[in-house]
């Protein structure tokens, strides 16, 4: 017993913290970096490529509900963590140019939420995916391919009840991260003078 | 249902959200307070704001009269201590208001993108660096006639650099430490006797034999330091 929490704890629980844990570091560390080269003004221009990398992460969204056909569900599925990731740690050092106004940090709010949301949907994926793996051995023994196996193993995890349950409540949390985000990205191209 | 009730929950929220947006944008979407002076504007963004236009100086000069500038205030009332900070907003050759003003100090100076330049002045004012700057109290710059461009650029106070060669090469056995001539720290004199090798009774002698009594400015004949002197003909006053 003693062993199975041990393997919960190492496999599952300390990979979703850290994946948290190194977002909110990193940004910290970039944003001590700024300091010290006397460059913060440069984090109000990393929002433009954080948003871009978030943007570019639907892809998978828009894959998983057949609004296109391209790409493997699986491929873009890790495409979306990584990128969704990566654009949440530029936008993390955008927020830190210490901006006040209240609808920007809804939205970084907003923003965090869904990365910890994401990360639990991954979690979940994970879980599911592991307890599939009876099933995969068997089909593996029917002489299913390789890629016929992946693609199989995805659309049957994405079935769990949990995970199903789970996307019902990422959607709305991405929704309002979206409509924040739109309005303060909205804002501030309404106000600011881009030249 | 339960799904579509959330949805709902959200979006009645973020309507909410962006209902408050424009009855309080001053909260909402402003990067924090505007200055004192400007405060009463502080609901109305569009006084200096323009759609996708940012803060055009016209906005500015509308209110802020560029011949008034640092002279008059926007009431026409004189400003009293005019004559000790000089008026120079007159000879800007373009009008970049933000390059310098942040009115919502929200913004620290730290965050923003360092846009002033000084061309953005006439090549008068340009080279006038004291009508904005207040040269440092010490030994070091008590030299009002020089010429601050001689260790600065416009590029920022550091890193200054003096070419010393110009001056004096420090090279042989001149190769020393800042104090050893300039002592008391003080680097707007210097002397060449700290050294046991001018010995100043010595040098006196030696120069006396060639008719010359004032050894005060060494450098101003052995410019490079050589035993002869290089430099213009010795004071032999």
């Amino acid at each position: 017993m003693k062993i199975r929490h041990a393997h919960i704890l190492t496999r599952e629980v300390l990979p979703f913290l850290a994946s948290l844990l190194a977002l909110v570091a990193l940004a910290l560390l970039f944003d001590a970096l700024l300091h010290l080269l006397n460059a913060v003004w440069v984090g109000r221009y990393l929002g433009i490529p954080g948003v871009l990398l978030i943007v570019g992460s639907f892809g998978y969204s828009l894959r998983k509900r057949k609004l296109i056909h391209a790409g493997k569900p699986v491929d873009l599925l890790r495409l979306h963590e990584r990128m969704a990731w990566a654009g949440s740690l530029l936008v993390l050092v955008h927020a830190g140019i210490h901006f006040n106004a209240i609808l920007a940090w809804l939205a970084v709010w907003a923003m965090l939420i869904n990365v910890a949301s994401g990360l639990t949907g991954k979690f979940l994926l994970q879980r599911a995916r592991r307890r599939l793996e009876a099933a995969r051995d068997a089909m593996r023994r029917q002489g299913l391919s390789a890629e016929e196996l992946e693609d199989s193993t995805y659309w049957d995890t994405l079935a769990f009840d949990v995970v199903k349950q789970w996307r019902a409540v990422h959607f709305p949390i991405a929704l309002a991260f979206g409509v924040l985000a739109l309005a303060h990205i909205a804002a501030v191209f309404w106000h600011w003078g881009w030249k | 249902m339960k799904r579509g009730w959330v949805l709902a929950l959200v979006g009645a929220n973020l309507v909410a959200i962006i209902a408050l947006v424009f009855a309080y944008p001053h909260l909402m979407i402003s990067p924090g307070s505007l200055i004192p002076a400007h405060a009463a504007l502080a609901e109305n963004c569009s006084s200096c704001h323009a759609p996708f236009r940012g803060v055009p100086p016209a906005k500015c000069v509308s209110c802020h009269a560029v011949a008034d500038i640092g002279i008059r205030t926007t009431n026409g009332a004189a400003i009293a201590d005019a004559s000790s900070r000089p008026a120079f907003h007159q000879a800007l050759i373009t009008q970049a208001c933000l390059s310098c003003h942040t009115e919502h100090p929200g913004a620290s100076p730290a965050t923003r993108e360092p846009l002033f330049s000084h061309d953005l002045l006439n090549e008068t004012m340009r080279n006038q660096c004291s009508s904005c700057h207040v040269p440092p109290v010490d030994a070091l710059h008590a030299d009002k006639s020089a010429k601050c461009a001689t260790c600065h650029t416009q590029g920022g106070w550091k890193p200054a650099t003096f070419d010393h060669d110009r001056f004096f090469p420090l090279i042989g056995p001149h190769k020393a430490t800042c104090a050893t001539c300039h002592t008391k720290s003080d680097f707007s004199t210097y002397t060449c006797f700290s050294c046991h090798e001018h010995e100043p009774g010595r040098v006196q002698a030696k120069h006396l034999e060639e008719g010359i009594r004032n050894i005060d400015n060494c450098v101003s004949c052995h410019r490079k330091g050589g035993a002869e002197g290089e430099g213009e003909e010795g004071n032999d006053d």
